[in-house]
């Protein structure tokens, strides 16, 4: 008879085994990436650029990368958005571009039947978007509203004063649009961004699914893409960051029912010696429902109902911070709570159990995460444009095993220490002004 | 035409527990979904939210699986963990690592079998919710006119119109007793329905799932909720007045038909032609050509459910930003038009054939992780009493012709019957 008292023992953790990915280049420079999975008749492709809303002038700051990715779609040379967009549906497709701080990213996918369409359109739009004047001024217009409604949300406000205090003044500080920013954009400016920096050299295509023998995939990429001309790339924005320093901004936001609360500071890229170790000591503090944090600020204390921190990495930087909303009467608390928590996993080794915990869990929902078709091309295209090895994702159950006690209590004395971090609270300062200030000198702004 | 064959084995257990086991070995993972056949509709007045409450006591431990070890053993063992309130059900997965699966049906059983309810965990929970309440409503633009005011204004039984997250005096008033009575009845083994898919081998699986729950005892049914709805025979237009909110937004719903049946297969192309994609009227005459509305949500049980989930009595219901230069007014005339130029004018050549492989496509992409295909045969056995939609429901929507669904935007979209909500922004009259 089974004992139901106690957890079943399983055997430890399968290894996970990524599909053979065959690499290679055309001579324009166009880095190629295919892996075959039979498992569904799809295929999905990622064409990702070195373009991310770190490139943007700083007139266009945060609105130049994102426009050129939103507006990729809306029309080429040889097609109107229209017809692209039919031409979509009709493949059993989807095409959708997007911009972060590093990369523009364009995401397609269709029946496998129809590879050939497929890559017939992305390469359309990636080689010969026309940027048509009326779509940019539909785009222009909605994207006016569309910040409008996000900065009703107080999380948004949160973040994006909290990536200024960080990364001021590099472009990592603006990665989003301002209404000035947003009215700037016109077709010139767009067309500079094109011929810049969508170039074969500057890019990165995954192609992933039930694809065809490779010599048929590699031709019709080669179709396609071959004639694309590869010229100079722009370099990034020298990466200078500012040394973390205290604090404090109340944005004031009135009528809130509670505060939103970001403390942090700047961190690592993936490649830096500190960023795994980073990674699990940031699992244990508030990385998932068995996290210090969780278990303190929403479980024991009921302050909050999302309570977490994260170890957010870019390209050249990164930040740490942690979050939670809580009711405005336990603000003080609350972030003393949170102090506290950053204090203390740079003063005490974590527990053998917390540091299995958190290195299980890492390597277990790093392969869930892998289970898609979507999931598996996007992480291969963010290693590449990220410049990291190849098998950076089986090494990473590796590497994350490998953190230990000592690891992580150097990481948090150099990233997670609240003694230089930042807070950022939104909230209504009429409420929680003066307990905030019990933490220091605190600068109100208003709510844009 | 089916694309995709998802393997399908049923096993119901003496206790009235519906197992279902689902194999696919590509990729070492397996998914535990447990649904219970109790939501939101289910509450009674005075309790409102007591179905989500309920959801949250479900992770504060249970006989042998003390507080907060739920979280620890799932997280240890390298998994993730949830748990979901809707109307008309509630249910709570595991993703783990395929040799884990009897870790997370040990805790699934240990907690359908003892859950640990006591006043502590109750007002910490309480707590948490409202929380939760203020974090996602009451701060947040839209959410409060959606969720509150919506279904007050779309139905006329309280089973459907009452708040779904619940008021914060109906939480205060909730007792032991209370969360004691509800776990007896709506969390039994005959009340659900287990679905373990994934890297399994599907006799191992079946002799763990009757080890670790065979023996939880079975409850008398719990009677079902009357969701009878009077017949609408009025349009309703109300402007809602939202502090929060920068940018106007109009919610509008039609009654919809009764589940799988040929209109409600109807409704759901009917939709897609709409509102599917960049290709869909919606897009391309309302966003791009009209320049009137911004972004758009709609779905055959929106805002709470899409068609996998919907049961009538529901709506198929939109929403809709708008550029502030329209009224409301103009927006629900537009929104109007479109759907009868569907039934006036029929469809164009290859609308009909694109929507059908978005669609299809739709479908592959969207059955791909085993919590995808758990939870989808979970429910499909709870609403339909056979999983085997998973299987052939695509051929119903593909099957669909022009002349059904003119037919059903015609009977379906009537704006006699449909209702509205204009959410305005108030900071602006209130001189904020």
């Amino acid at each position: 008879m089974m004992d139901r008292t106690k957890p079943p023992q399983t055997p430890a953790l399968p290894i996970y085994k990524l599909p053979p990915v065959f690499e290679t280049a055309l001579p324009n420079g166009l880095s190629i990436l295919l892996i075959e999975d039979h498992r569904f008749p799809m295929a999905t492709a990622r064409l990702g650029f070195q373009a991310g809303s770190k490139y943007d002038p700083a007139p266009l700051a945060g609105s130049l990368s994102e426009a050129a990715a939103a507006l990729l779609i809306e029309g080429t040379e040889g097609r109107t958005a229209h017809q692209i967009a039919d031409e979509t549906a009709a493949i059993g497709g989807s095409l959708h571009a997007s911009s972060s701080p590093d990369h523009l990213l364009l995401a397609a996918s269709a029946l496998s039947e129809n590879l050939p369409q497929l890559l017939n359109l992305v390469a359309d739009v990636a080689l010969h978007a026309g940027f048509p004047e009326e779509e940019i001024e539909l785009y222009k217009r909605n994207r006016a509203q569309e910040l409008l409604s996000q900065r009703a949300e107080a999380s948004f406000q949160a973040d994006e004063k909290f990536a200024e205090l960080l990364f001021a003044p590099h472009p990592y500080s603006r990665q989003d649009p301002t209404l000035e920013t947003i009215e700037k954009l016109d077709r010139a400016a767009l067309a500079g961004f094109r011929d810049r920096t969508l170039s074969p050299n500057n890019a990165v295509l995954v192609l992933l699914g039930a694809l065809p023998p490779r010599e048929r995939a590699l031709d019709l990429i080669a179709a396609e893409f071959g004639a694309w001309q590869s010229r100079e790339s722009p370099p990034p924005p020298p990466a200078r960051f500012p040394e973390p320093s205290r604090s404090i901004v109340l944005v004031d936001r009135p009528g809130s029912v509670q505060a939103d609360i970001r403390i942090g500071r700047l961190a690592v890229p993936r490649d830096h010696p500190s960023y795994f170790p980073l990674l699990v000591g940031n699992a244990i503090l508030g990385g998932g429902t068995s996290s210090r944090i969780f278990a303190n600020i929403r479980e024991k204390k009921g302050y909050a109902y999302d309570a977490h921190s994260a170890a957010y990495p870019l390209q050249e930087s990164g930040s740490f911070a942690v979050v939670t909303q809580v009711r405005n009467e336990v603000l003080a608390e609350a972030i003393q709570a949170l102090l506290d928590e950053m204090h203390q996993i740079g003063a005490q080794p974590v527990s053998e159990e917390e540091l299995d915990t958190a290195r299980n869990y890492l390597s277990g929902v790093f392969a869930i995460r892998l289970e898609t078709q979507d999931g598996l091309a996007g992480q291969i295209a963010a290693v590449k444009l990220l410049g990291l090895p190849l098998d950076y994702l089986e090494q990473y159950t590796r590497r994350v095993r490998a953190v230990s006690q000592e690891g992580i209590l150097a990481a948090a004395a150099g990233y997670m220490d609240p003694q230089p971090a930042s807070i950022v609270v939104v909230g209504d300062a009429s409420q929680i002004l003066a307990p905030l200030q019990s933490f220091g000198k605190v600068q109100v702004e208003q709510a844009k | 035409m089916t694309p995709l064959r998802i393997p399908i084995l049923r096993h119901t257990l003496p206790n009235g527990l519906r197992a279902i086991f689902s194999p696919d070995n590509a990729v070492p993972v397996v998914t535990v979904y447990i649904v219970y056949g109790v939501g939101a509709r289910a509450e009674e007045p005075g309790r409102t939210g007591f179905a989500h409450l309920f959801e949250h006591m479900m992770f504060q431990g249970s006989e042998n699986a003390p507080k907060g070890s739920h979280f620890k053993l799932v997280e240890s063992n390298g998994g993730s963990l949830n748990g979901s309130t809707h109307p008309d059900y509630t249910d709570y997965f595991e993703v783990l690592p395929s040799n884990k699966l009897a870790l997370g049906l040990w805790l699934e059983a240990d907690r359908m079998r003892a859950l640990a309810i006591n006043a502590a965990n109750l007002d910490n929970q309480r707590e948490a919710v409202k929380q939760e309440r203020r974090l996602s409503f009451d701060n947040q633009p839209y959410a409060t006119a959606i969720v509150d005011r919506w279904p007050q204004l779309a139905f006329h039984n309280w089973q459907s119109s009452h708040s779904l997250i619940g008021s914060f005096e109906d939480l205060e008033a909730a007792t032991v007793e209370d969360v004691s009575r509800f776990f007896k009845t709506h969390y039994a083994p005959n009340n659900a329905v287990l679905v373990v898919s994934g890297d399994i081998q599907v006799p191992q699986a079946r002799e763990l799932v009757e080890t670790y729950f065979g023996d939880i005892p079975s409850q008398p049914p719990a009677v079902a909720p009357d969701l009878g709805e009077p017949e609408r025979t009025e349009p309703r237009l109300e402007t809602y007045r939202d502090p929060l909110a920068k940018v106007p937004a109009l919610v509008v719903g039609y009654p919809g038909p009764a589940r799988r049946s040929p209109d409600y297969n109807a409704l759901v192309m009917l939709d897609l032609l709409l509102t599917g994609g960049d290709s869909s009227r919606f897009h391309q005459n309302l966003v791009k050509g009209n320049k009137s509305v911004i972004q758009y949500a709609a779905n055959l049980g929106w805002p709470f459910a899409g068609p996998s989930d919907y049961l009538d009595p529901g709506l198929y219901a939109m929403y809709l930003l708008y550029n502030p230069a329209f009224t409301g007014a103009q927006i629900l005339a537009q929104v109007e038009e479109q759907i009868a130029r569907v039934w006036k004018e029929g469809l164009d050549a290859g609308e009909l054939e694109r929507a059908r492989t978005h669609l299809l496509a739709g479908r592959i992409q969207g059955l791909q992780s085993s919590h995808a295909r758990a939870s989808l045969l979970g429910r499909y056995e709870l609403l339909d009493g056979d999983p085997g939609w998973v299987n052939t429901e695509c051929d119903a929507f593909l099957a669909v012709t022009a002349a059904q669904i003119q037919s059903a935007a015609q009977r379906y979209c009537d704006p006699q019957r449909r209702t509205a909500l204009d959410i305005q922004p108030a900071a602006s009259e209130e001189g904020e």
